[in-house]
């Protein structure tokens, strides 16, 4: 007993008096410097790399950089009515999709929380579209949404949501985005179902209970307690999905190749047919930064207006 | 006082208590069976295009595109799987089905062989996963247990690179790989697999750290271990279960990741399992359905297998441990 009353006050006292030597176990900068060069090669080398190039345009006849100075900015936020439009989409996308996804994740995970038969075996089989591969994911419903032989086209075209002159995939592209839209949804709900379940799981049950014995009928427990209760795990799934969502590039690329007319094309998409296809890779750059800072304000904004810790 | 209570209670009032209990279960019996039945539809349509894709590659070519659309199984074939196995040649396959020459011709036995791409994938999931696993642990565990300057900082700086958007990162790696001859490596594409999934490991595996006491930490080392000690000793055999849940859920992004594998890789030898199968597209002037399929169930059905075991961490894994399932 006193030799362990001796052995904790030694050790509280090198806790306080932080003598630390260097080449030690202790030293945090051993543990962190792997991982730091690592990180550092996917996020702070491209942006300062973008933000370089950004002042050059690549000359794919002369294999050279040229310096155009502030060129590539000037004219992605004066002259660029294909960035405006790949930015509105990007924008409408996320909306669309971070709507439809939260109301039918909450809505789904309500009915699984409500205790039906076999609802271990539904979760499990509920998790397959989110671990499929996305770029097999859009395949499949390039398959589902064909204009002639796609099982949903056939469907919506019985049910006359849609006409045939204007499928989900082709035509015009007047449903190209929500063709796009579908695949993410199906993918990704799943994602709101299970984190809300997780959520209504460690609920506590007598608050619920207490709710129920004051007469509060099913609707106002779920406004009033479990919503609210909710709000926590919902801001971070909102989080993840909205970074994510704005990045949206496997779909587009596999389905509709941001077309037809551009209308499905996202910025994310725009910045690879500029750096890929058309090898501008000082103005791919440029979107690049634009992109980056997109990603990472939001992220930061929502951060700091949910106090979300890690 | 209860039994006095109970004793007034009489044989009506007994038996019409039996009368609504009983008419209480029959209500929640058939919410159940609603709730049962309102759920499997849904699971159905969610499953649906997963089962109508692996279908499709069990299935002849005249079955495939028939209005309206069939869901049976009609003369279950392995033509396709023959094909994406290297069995048989793209062409005798579609003499078979189509029953005629069909213009296609060309590709031979191993223009569509999936095995060796799978074999590819597997390794680079399979050794980026072990690089970020050996990284991760040690930086989790560092950001778990001590306490040090900026440590929010650090925390937040890993978890932006997780919101990187991948086109904004794939162009500079790109000419950064070109220019240090790691464009088109099998090395190369590890290593852009390992900065993905490094994010992701080490949060979750923070968020794995934190849920054992510190106390251990400091019992081993005021038994005589070092710090290190204490971490590899004692500490790692506790998260033991996260580290491989941790792994598992790596190996499934790595394996499916598509944008880094597709601009990083140009020999076929090097690309991986998704990046082939949008190569079937369109690969003749037409797109494969048929092989397509075969090889996009290939590749999901060992993650469906893998995503069993881990199902309780997922939710863990893809918010970086913010809610724990």
């Amino acid at each position: 007993m006193a030799n362990r009353i001796a052995a904790q006050s030694e050790l509280s006292l090198k806790g306080n008096q932080k003598r630390r030597h260097f080449w030690s176990s202790e030293n945090p900068v051993f543990w962190l410097a792997p991982a730091v060069v690592f990180l550092f090669l996917y996020s702070i080398f491209p942006l300062l790399f973008n933000l370089y190039r950004s002042l050059y345009e690549f000359s794919s006849s002369k294999k050279v950089w040229v310096f155009v100075e502030l060129r590539n900015w000037i004219k992605l936020f004066t002259d660029d009515s294909r960035f405006i439009n790949a930015l509105g989409i990007t924008l409408q996308y996320v909306a669309i999709a971070l709507v439809v996804e939260l109301l039918l994740g909450l809505l789904i995970a309500l009915l699984l929380d409500s205790k039906p038969w076999a609802s271990g075996l539904m979760q499990t089989l509920i998790i397959l579209p989110m671990v499929t591969a996305p770029a097999v994911a859009g395949l499949m419903f390039r398959l589902l949404e064909h204009s002639e032989f796609g099982v949903l086209s056939i469907l919506a075209y019985s049910t006359g949501i849609l006409i045939k002159d204007e499928p989900l995939m082709g035509g015009t592209g007047k449903y190209a985005l929500v063709s796009v839209l579908i695949v993410d949804i199906w993918q990704w709900t799943p994602f709101f179902i299970l984190i809300i379940l997780a959520g209504l799981k460690g609920m506590p049950l007598e608050v619920l209970e207490a709710a129920e014995v004051d007469g509060a009928n099913w609707f106002q427990r779920l406004t009033r307690i479990k919503i609210p209760l909710l709000f926590g795990v919902i801001t971070v799934a909102i989080l993840f999905r909205l970074v994510d969502l704005f990045k949206v590039f496997d779909y587009i690329a596999i389905m509709t190749a941001g077309g037809p007319a551009l209308r499905s094309e996202s910025v994310s998409y725009y910045s690879f047919v500029n750096t890929f296809a058309q090898v501008k890779w000082g103005y791919g750059a440029t979107i690049g930064v634009v992109i980056m800072a997109m990603a990472w304000l939001s992220a930061w904004v929502y951060q700091k207006v949910f106090h979300l810790k890690w | 006082m209860t039994a006095t209570t109970f004793t007034n209670i009489t044989n009506e009032q007994r038996q019409a208590n039996r009368e609504y209990q009983r008419r209480q279960h029959r209500r929640k019996f058939v919410e159940k069976i609603l709730v049962t039945l309102l759920t499997l539809v849904i699971v159905v349509v969610f499953v649906f295009p997963i089962f109508y894709w692996a279908r499709l590659s069990i299935t002849p070519y005249k079955y495939v595109f028939t209005i309206p659309p069939r869901f049976d199984f009609p003369a279950t074939t392995t033509a396709w799987w023959n094909v994406v196995m290297g069995q048989k040649s793209y062409s005798d396959v579609m003499l078979e089905q189509v029953g005629g020459n069909t213009g296609v011709g060309g590709a031979g036995t191993s223009g569509y062989d999936i095995r060796p791409r799978i074999v590819n994938s597997v390794s680079i999931a399979g050794l980026s996963t072990l690089v970020v696993m050996i990284v991760a642990t040690f930086t989790a565990y560092a950001l778990s247990r001590f306490d040090m300057r900026f440590k929010q900082n650090i925390v937040f700086f890993v978890l932006s690179t997780r919101f990187m958007p991948g086109v904004a990162v794939v162009l500079p790696l790109y000419l950064m790989y070109r220019e240090i001859g790691l464009y088109d490596t099998r090395f190369g594409l590890i290593l852009a697999h390992v900065v993905i999934n490094l994010p992701i490991a080490v949060l979750l595996l923070k968020s794995f750290f934190d849920d054992v006491p510190r106390d251990l930490d400091d019992a081993a080392m005021v038994d005589g271990c070092t710090r290190f000690g204490a971490f590899w000793r004692i500490i790692v055999r506790y998260v033991a279960p996260g580290l491989a849940a941790a792994a598992v859920l790596c190996f499934i992004f790595s394996w499916n990741e598509f944008l880094f594998s597709l601009y990083l890789t140009r020999t076929p030898e090097l690309q991986t399992v998704p990046v082939t199968i949008r190569t079937y597209d369109a690969s003749a002037g037409t797109t494969e359905w048929g092989l397509m399929s075969a090889a996009g169930t290939a590749a999901v059905i060992p993650v469906f297998i893998f995503v069993l075991f881990v199902q309780r961490y997922l939710i863990r894994g893809l918010t970086l441990g913010a809610v724990r399932g």
